[in-house]
């Protein structure tokens, strides 16, 4: 049970990839679940409404409220993510995709309450744990109360 | 792909530890074959190196005051349940005991044993103490060069 479901944030950066080999073997020590998440940044997205948004229906239903390369880009990601899942349906874990829009450590905090999640992987950039840098992944740990496996890449961001 | 091969175990003793360990036993499923069951003391009547192996005889005997060795004589058999506890699940384990300050001291440990993977509590204080002090967890996740499973205090 304690890696039976799996949340899985990624953004699309090389280090955040780096952390699927871990997630796939899990698999052997009873992952049957891994939820694909990314989070859609205010800072990247501006404000849109705050919904899970889980099919590429749902994803498109946001062109009304973005400018036309931003919901491409949007769309675009989307499918990336879904061909990220065929790898572990491939191997036999079911998955969901999902993006949300809000701040990182309480979407990831949120949903992993509200989905039961055993475990929080993250594949992140050694310069985001640096001490002058305090926000995001720290706060990410700081919130979310499931075991977080961190795993972490020296490449540039 | 031997991504969990061998896994350090930090412990403290607590109640966290003890449930961080039921994660290292679940690893095995994942090809966990070694366990370096890893404790740092952090505090002795006496000066001692950082990084000083505890677990060398001659250090225990020869240098440690008396009140000290009954310390570290003691932490030894809390390792040594755990090191049975671990083989008992088919593991091969060993065990570091080393004298200084725990971040360092696991992630130096972790280097030296080539640690795949660092399993360990964090029993979570308070935003200001972490960013001024750092707790141990957060400093092995900023020191470690392998993957952390950190395993946090649930708030009941």
């Amino acid at each position: 049970m304690l890696f039976e479901k799996i949340l899985y944030p990624i953004d699309f950066e090389k280090h955040s990839l780096e952390a699927k080999p871990y997630v796939l073997k899990l698999k052997e020590a009873g992952c049957k679940e891994v939820h694909i998440l990314h989070v859609l940044l205010p800072s990247e997205w501006g404000l849109l409404p705050k919904e899970e948004y889980d099919s590429i229906e749902k994803v498109e239903g946001l062109k009304s409220a973005l400018s036309e390369g931003y919901s491409d880009a949007l769309i675009k990601r989307f499918k990336e993510m879904e061909e990220l899942a065929k790898e572990f349906e491939e191997n036999g874990i079911k998955t969901k995709v999902v993006m949300i829009p809000g701040e990182l450590d309480e979407v990831i905090s949120n949903y992993a309450d509200k989905y039961g999640v055993k475990l929080v992987t993250l594949g992140i950039n050694a310069a985001s744990l640096s001490i002058f840098r305090v926000g995001k992944i720290m706060d990410v740990l700081k919130a979310t109360k499931q075991p977080i496996l961190i795993v972490k890449s020296e490449s540039e961001e | 792909m031997p991504l969990f091969k061998t896994v350090l175990y930090s412990t403290d003793f607590s109640p966290l530890a003890e449930t961080a360990l039921e994660y290292v036993k679940k690893l095995k499923e994942a090809g966990a074959k070694k366990v370096i069951v890893t404790h740092v003391v952090t505090s002795l009547s006496i000066e001692l190196p950082e990084g000083t192996d505890l677990m060398n005889s001659e250090i225990l005997s020869n240098v440690l005051p008396k009140a000290d060795q009954l310390y570290v004589t003691s932490i030894i058999e809390k390792l040594d349940r755990i090191k049975k506890n671990l083989e008992f699940n088919e593991l091969e384990v060993e065990i570091a005991l080393r004298y200084g300050t725990p971040g360092d001291e696991i992630v130096n440990v972790a280097k030296e044993k080539g640690a795949s993977v660092i399993v360990m509590g964090a029993h979570g204080k308070g935003l200001l103490t972490e960013i001024l002090l750092g707790s141990v967890s957060v400093d092995v996740m900023r020191k470690a060069e392998c993957p952390v499973l950190i395993i946090k205090k649930r708030e009941e």
